[in-house]
């Protein structure tokens, strides 16, 4: 069974959301990733959304854009993510780990030899952010025969048709995007949020996840409530441009066991 | 461009599932072999089994190989053959015996002539071309020297010989054959088909027609010209894109919005812009006429406004009150200005912060049209990081915005759009041409950055056989010095910006910085329909350096007195290498695209002078 399965599965036991932290490997440098990976577990990730970095992130803000940036000046290749995972996974076999990005870099290792050594190397789902299902039939087959989740964005803009289509074709979770616009926006609004999460769950058995605009841990915990999964990216990722280097790992896990604490709150204020 | 399809003769069938598969994969004619030597020989018995479950419309073929004409007579006697085919060194008046139609097969080897053949069996339907192997009758299974066969020939010709589902596609696009025969590249043993193979195959030559016939009605429902195009973009923009489909496709057949876009473009652009015969750069090449299509005098100087109008009413219909466009020379940023001042649309343009240092004087003009312009600061601050950026705007604002690209890119039905917006180019072109020549051009010449000028220019004559196309990319300081923004030459298939194209990035499939003097042409990427053309061999994609195109700037301007864009020169500086090519009677059109004034700082600052 795909770890993505299990985990949720034991999450929905224990009634408690899953919390998703989004890093660019090679961000600031490709030596923090591996610790930085284990640091977030520990600091309460259930899951980690790995970026792999691309030149040209269209769907991602500045804060993104720049992590992206800083990944490819320092060396950061998709051989050098896949083998990163692949060091992970020797310590730690239960977090399910999932890659996102975009298609580019893909293609031009070729998708079978992509999901190949993305199976081999531990990863459990692949999020392409310019890749819809209209476009995504030949890879979605490859990476479900490699055992590997196709993750599907779904967004405000999309209608009870399209809805229907991707929540078909997803595997292991449904990404959410919370607002129109791009990764590390202003903060959502949570009531508009649950209803469009509540739409789709008409459509899905699977678990929805929301994502864009989580920001802080009030937030968080609010669409812990409405949602199975909370996944918070620029806010965290804003720490590479605020602390030394020596302090990030530290800064970072600490943000995110916040974000834990109040999510897993029997109350939000 | 001919609209036939390559037909297909499976040859050597022994058993009725086999004739099954081939009717069922679309073969055209099952050959029977009536030669006992043969591993594939037949008896009446087991044709008749074959002929029986075969569905109509499947022509049958007989083959003989020095046959008496007693036993044709006696197999004609019992089986309804439509047509015969003769493989050995049967004679025309023998051949022509039996009644019925018939193709002659001819052996090929060093210095046969397959036209004299022809002549000879003037009363054959069709020749079938197959490879001489000393000593063996009948199909041989072997490959011959395609190159002896001739471009032209009285009888339609069939290729045989050794095709198989792999080399099928590349037989067809070498020879141009009527038809092509198969037996053995189809066979699991000796007689017996293979599914997987007949399917291959049949693929195969499938390929070839969609390539023989670049098609006008191209992208097809979801926007792919062939492999490349599409819609690659994030989620949330998807049904935004739906919905500017369905606008883009309504409006296009809407008679009232035709007339308005007509209307500006003829009082507010200036169309149609004049078709020029420079006669003296002409003469001075010693070759082919050259006729400029001369879009640098249309309103903002460029063929851009061209788009920027017909995107400006789609957004005005749509009820949009924003509009935002990104540009890498500042042409396209200065014609959707213009366009939104006129029209009373907020606007935003994008731009990279090294290129607003290029283009100090187009940013000016921008604002003083009362665009925004901002400044673009990620990435290698250029075109394509302004493309991100206002693609990031877009998905921001979606509801109230119009995002106006500037080229035949972008996710579908941009490159549709604008190459549809720009066709008048080319639709003028044809009635001018027509009007001064009494005749079509033989070569169009544009430049290649995105792609919006030369497809303008291309589309209307894409059926029309006889009209070569070039299209003229920037290879900067040499396409080996790796300094340059040639994607069709030397760049990969692969996706950005929400289409599938050929595109240049580094083994890791990061988008690399290109280099060109003109900043119009320095993009990594470019128009998907311009991908297919250039695999499917209607048009050919060359590249000119900054150093010619230079220099063919300075010719024009001394010559004709007329000052080009950068972009364009390198149309130009290909047309000066093409026009001596070509006799006196021969005709080029060279998209004139843009006027040069933009450029002459550059040009200035290059020959190290301070104006």
């Amino acid at each position: 069974m795909n770890r993505l399965t299990g985990c949720f599965k034991q999450l929905k036991s224990q009634h408690r959301s899953a919390l998703i932290p989004f890093i660019t490997a090679g961000d600031p440098q490709p030596h923090i990733t591996l610790p930085l990976m284990h640091a977030l577990v520990a600091a309460g990730a259930d899951v980690l959304e790995i970026g792999m970095p691309f030149s040209d992130p269209m769907a991602d803000g500045p804060v993104i854009q720049r992590a992206s940036e800083r990944a490819l000046a320092a060396g950061m290749t998709l051989t050098r993510v896949l083998a990163i995972m692949t060091e992970f996974r020797a310590t730690n076999t239960t977090t399910p780990i999932v890659l996102m990005g975009y298609l580019n870099p893909i293609e031009i290792m070729g998708y079978e030899q992509f999901a190949k050594t993305a199976q081999a190397a531990g990863v459990d789902g692949v999020l392409v952010v310019d890749l819809p299902p209209e476009e995504s039939d030949e890879f979605t087959n490859i990476l479900i025969h490699h055992d590997l989740a196709p993750i599907f964005l779904l967004a405000p803009t999309s209608t009870p048709g399209r809805i229907e289509k991707i929540c078909q074709q997803a595997r292991g979770y449904l990404y959410y995007v919370s607002l129109k616009g791009v990764t590390g926006s202003a903060n959502l609004e949570v009531d508009t949020v649950a209803q469009k999460v509540e739409e789709i769950r008409h459509h899905t058995q699977l678990p929805v996840g929301v994502g864009f605009g989580i920001s802080n841990a009030k937030t968080a915990a609010q669409v812990a409530k409405i949602s199975d999964a909370v996944i918070v990216g620029s806010a965290l990722v804003k720490y590479v441009e605020t602390v030394s280097e020596s302090q990030l790992i530290g800064s970072m896990a600490a943000f995110l066991g916040e974000l834990r604490s109040a999510m897993d709150a029997k109350t939000v204020d | 461009m001919s609209s036939y399809r390559i037909h297909v003769k499976i040859c050597g069938i022994t058993r009725p599932y086999d004739a099954l598969l081939a009717a069922h994969y679309g073969a055209d004619a099952i050959g029977l072999v009536f030669y006992a030597p043969s591993p594939r020989a037949v008896s009446i018995e087991q044709t008749q089994e074959i002929i029986q479950v075969l569905p109509p419309f499947i022509t049958t073929v007989g083959l003989f190989v020095n046959a008496t004409a007693e036993f044709v007579q006696h197999v004609l006697a019992q089986l309804p053959l439509d047509i015969l085919q003769f493989h050995g060194e049967e004679s025309p008046e023998y051949c022509q015996s039996f009644s019925r139609p018939y193709i002659k097969a001819l052996r090929m080897k060093p210095g046969t002539d397959v036209n004299d053949f022809a002549q000879h069996h003037s009363t054959a339907r069709a020749i079938l071309l197959d490879t001489f192997v000393a000593g063996v009758q009948g199909g041989t299974g072997q490959t011959f020297d395609w190159k002896m066969i001739p471009k032209h020939c009285t009888k339609p010709l069939i290729l045989a010989g050794g095709l198989t589902p792999e080399n099928v596609t590349e037989a067809i696009r070498a020879t141009h054959p009527y038809a092509v025969d198969v037996s053995g590249g189809v066979e699991k043993t000796k007689g017996i088909k293979d599914a997987h193979k007949i399917s291959a195959f049949m693929e195969g030559v499938t390929m070839t027609t969609e390539l023989h016939n670049p098609p006008l009605d191209l992208p097809d429902s979801r926007g792919h010209f062939g492999r490349f195009g599409g819609r690659f973009v994030g989620e949330t923009l998807m049904q935004p894109l739906e919905e500017l489909r369905q606008a883009y496709e309504r409006y296009m057949k809407d008679s009232e919005f035709l007339a308005e876009l007509n209307d500006d473009l003829h009082h507010f652009v200036g169309r149609p812009s004049p078709l020029y015969h420079a006669v003296r750069w002409s003469n001075l090449l010693g070759g082919a006429q050259i006729y400029l299509k001369r879009e640098d005098l249309n309103h903002t100087g460029a063929h851009k406004i061209n788009n920027t109008i017909g995107q400006a009413l789609l957004a005005k219909r749509m009820g949009k009150t924003r509009v935002i466009a990104e540009t890498g020379a500042g042409q396209h940023g200065v014609a959707t200005a213009t366009v939104a001042a006129r029209m009373g649309f907020e606007c935003v343009v994008y731009m990279g912060s090294e290129d607003i240092k290029r283009q100090a004087i187009n940013v000016y003009r921008m604002r003083l049209l009362g665009a925004e312009v901002r400044a673009v600061e990620s990435g290698s601050k250029t075109l394509k990081d302004a493309l991100n950026e206002a693609m990031r705007d877009w998905v921001t604002n979606v509801d109230d915005t119009f995002y106006i690209i500037g080229t035949v890119a972008g996710p579908h039905p941009y490159p549709a759009m604008v190459r549809d917006f720009q066709a008048v180019i080319g639709r003028e072109t044809r009635e001018q041409i027509q009007t001064l020549t009494g005749r079509l051009p033989d070569a169009l010449v544009a430049c290649v950055g995105g792609g919006s000028n030369a497809i303008g220019l291309f589309h209307p004559f894409l059926h029309d056989e006889s009209v070569a196309m070039y299209g003229v990319e920037a290879a900067g300081d040499g396409i080996a010095t790796g300094k340059h923004a040639a994607s069709l030459c030397a760049g990969k298939v692969g996706v950005l910006h929400g289409n599938r194209t050929y595109l240049l990035s580094d083994d890791d499939g990061q988008i690399i910085e290109t280099h060109s003097i003109s900043a119009g042409l320095d993009y990594p990427g470019v128009g998907p329909e311009h991908a297919w053309l250039k695999d499917s061999g209607r048009a050919q994609y060359v590249a000119i350096t900054d150093k010619e195109a230079l220099a063919a700037f300075h010719d024009l301007t001394r010559i004709e007195g007329i000052m080009p864009a950068l972009e364009s020169s390198h149309a130009l500086a290909y047309t000066k290498k093409l026009a001596p090519t070509l006799g006196r009677d021969k005709s080029i059109v060279v998209n004139l695209s843009g006027r040069g004034d933009k450029d002459i700082h550059t040009v200035a600052n290059l020959e190290g002078i301070k104006i």
